[in-house]
């Protein structure tokens, strides 16, 4: 039996009177590929944000790694994201005045030290070792994305989020970061956590469940 | 890493970088240039201020009894320690003549003085010394007298004896008779009104005084007094007493003329020295005051700048703050920029502050002055004080940025 990554219990997240999150439990055992599905405002983006620490329950247990996210302080929370947690959003969220290589290299920055041959290594690893010094705005959509890649994987995290990823990309480029996402697994093996609108897209997962207005209401095992 | 974040971000945002650079620059020149002439200001002003009368003034010890000053020690004062420090003396010889001019007759105090003399001692250049240089104040009808048998009289007197310019009359004393042409009318506001000066050697002769006087008026330039100086200084160890003596205080200047006008006491005249002490202290009250409040003004320039390219770089902050970064990591990067820019900010704000003083001292004073040296960490630290200052608040901004409503997916 796996030990579990993320375990959460009674997890509630609400904005006053909006109930983003109903209280939910959810098990994740580490190494598991989970893809979180629902319509828009079902409250994924909510779940992700709780597990990532980018956000904090209004109640409810939520246990990352090992750790009770609830107790930590802001900095706790910071040092949590840099050293457990890599995360890549839809928008290809990267500094606009740094190079691919500077931005993957800003991730280890705050990790620790930045280390330029491993920074060109992770780029080189998700097919962009010759566009190290080109800044995003030259970069097409899925390349940021592979650059943002890059940078989530950059400091080994044990927990690997994705919001939407894929999600401004087209068929083929998904293909790409899809393929390249599981490979990067098959190495690292760190745990997946991602949200997707795309039916095609959950299948890659171990395990797929579904959010309706902030409610888990079914969960599915995908045929591996 | 830093140093290639702050780089990329100032090249890649030049046009914030540089608002920011101006406020910051504005700041330390004005301050720099305030700075630069307050001390010339100052001097200005207290030389200015010397026009208003004399600070020190030398009587006989023994008062009684008709003590009296020697005429040769007065060149002395011109050798003392504070030497140039005193602007200009002017000695007295007081006696009562019975005047008598077209038939009227009154007795009167006769003043024996140097108008506008020659001193000269060795190894210095020689100085004018006298009423003149001293009491700018008076108002002179008529020319400063000239030949030995030239005199002005008081306005007050004048009237009454019906003198005006080129009048004549007989002063007598003990069967001693000189005759005086009046050359010109005073009017000064005091006593002097009541009064006829004639030059001094006349006088002495006059009264049979040859050598002598009976008072020196001395304008010192001094340092307001503090509670330092105005200890006494029988109480004072031997380093307090160098330090009493060595410092401008209008005591230890008097004390310093004292010392060579044989059988001589001086005495500070308060009036004149603290009212000029507290114009002076206040003047320096007024350039800081000043001084603070324009780095106050380019603060909150640069606090208004910064939150325009806050608000703009929030995503990138976000950003920042999701990968990980902790409060510390993210002000590090702010302040980083912050000290880059205030540093550049400080030396700009040097140069052009320096130029600005020489102007104003140029134009103001007609002088040329040189900023000293220390005004350049002067200038540089009083940028990053305004700097940081300035970025309190959009740093405390930047740090409760919430990286889920920024990055919303
Ligand atoms: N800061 C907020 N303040 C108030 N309500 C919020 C806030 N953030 C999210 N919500 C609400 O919480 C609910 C869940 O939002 P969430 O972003 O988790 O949805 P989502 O499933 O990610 O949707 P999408 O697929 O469109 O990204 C929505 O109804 C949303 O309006
Ligand atoms: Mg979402």
């Amino acid at each position: 039996m796996a030990v579990a990554t993320i375990e959460t219990s009674g997890l509630t997240r609400s904005y006053g009177e909006i109930c983003a999150l109903k209280p939910i439990d959810l098990s994740v055992p580490e190494g598991e590929w989970l893809s979180v599905m629902g319509h828009s405002g079902s409250g994924k983006s909510t779940l992700m944000n709780l597990v990532g620490g980018l956000d904090r329950p209004t109640a409810g247990a939520l246990v990352v790694g090992g750790q009770d996210l609830s107790t930590l302080t802001e900095d706790g929370l910071a040092r949590f994201r840099r050293e457990y947690v890599g995360i890549i959003f839809q928008q290809h969220h990267l500094v606009p005045y740094l190079s691919a290589l500077e931005n993957v290299m800003l991730s280890q920055y705050f990790h620790s030290v930045p280390d330029e041959a491993e920074a060109r290594h992770a780029l080189e690893r998700v097919g962009l070792g010759h566009r190290l010094k080109n800044r995003p705005g030259e970069l097409s959509g899925g390349e940021q994305q592979r650059v943002c890649i890059a940078r989530a994987i950059i400091n080994s995290p044990k927990l690997l989020l994705g919001d939407e990823p894929t999600g401004n990309l087209d068929h083929k480029s998904t293909l790409m970061v899809m393929e390249l996402l599981k490979e990067l697994r098959a190495e690292e093996r760190f745990t997946v956590v991602m949200v997707t609108h795309n039916e095609e897209v959950a299948a890659w997962g171990d395990r797929t469940i579904y959010l309706t207005d902030g409610v888990l209401v079914r969960e599915e095992r995908t045929r591996s | 890493m830093l140093i290639r974040i702050l780089k990329n971000s100032f090249l890649k945002r030049p046009k914030s970088v540089l608002l920011v650079l101006l406020s910051i620059t504005m700041g330390a020149a004005v301050a720099t240039a305030f700075l630069g002439i307050a001390g010339e200001v100052s001097h200005k002003m207290a030389l200015e201020l010397r026009s208003y009368g004399a600070n020190i003034l030398l009587e006989p010890t023994a008062l009684e009894g008709g003590g009296y000053l020697r005429e040769d020690d007065l060149p002395k004062i011109k050798t003392v320690f504070w030497k140039y420090n005193i602007t200009g003396f002017t000695p007295y010889l007081f006696g009562v003549a019975d005047l008598a001019a077209a038939g009227r007759h009154e007795r009167s105090v006769v003043a024996g003085t140097w108008f506008s003399k020659e001193v000269q001692v060795p190894g210095e250049e020689s100085t004018e010394q006298g009423i003149k240089g001293m009491a700018p104040w008076w108002d002179l009808k008529g020319r400063w007298p000239e030949a030995a048998d030239e005199a002005i009289v008081g306005a007050a007197l004048a009237r009454r004896l019906k003198l005006v310019q080129g009048s004549e009359l007989a002063a007598t004393v003990r069967g001693t008779v000189q005759r005086f042409r009046v050359c010109g009318v005073v009017t000064t506001g005091g006593f002097e009104e009541e009064q006829l000066f004639a030059p001094l050697v006349t006088v002495q002769q006059l009264l049979g005084q040859q050598g002598k006087i009976s008072r020196v008026l001395v304008s010192a330039l001094t340092v307001p007094m503090d509670d330092f100086g105005r200890k006494d200084p029988s109480t004072m160890t031997k380093d307090e007493y160098e330090k009493w003596y060595c410092t401008a205080y209008v005591t230890s200047v008097a004390k310093n003329v004292e010392e060579v006008m044989s059988g001589s006491r001086a005495k500070p005249i308060w009036q004149i020295a603290s009212a000029e002490g507290a114009l002076l202290t206040k003047l320096n009250a007024v350039m800081l005051l000043l001084t603070l409040l324009a780095l106050g003004a380019s603060a909150t320039a640069v606090s208004t700048s910064l939150m325009a390219s806050m608000a703009e770089r929030s995503p990138e902050i976000a950003l920042m703050k999701a990968m990980g970064a902790d409060r510390f990591q993210i002000s590090s990067i702010f302040l980083g920029e912050i000290l880059i820019i205030s540093v550049v900010g400080g030396l700009i704000g040097y140069l052009i502050g320096n130029q600005l003083a020489a102007l104003i001292s140029h134009t103001v004073f007609n002088s040329t002055i040189a900023s000293p040296l220390w005004l350049i960490p002067m200038a540089v630290g009083s940028a990053f004080l305004v700097a940081c200052a300035g970025s309190i608040a959009p740093l405390r901004r930047a740090l409760l940025i919430e990286p889920v409503r920024v990055l919303k997916g």
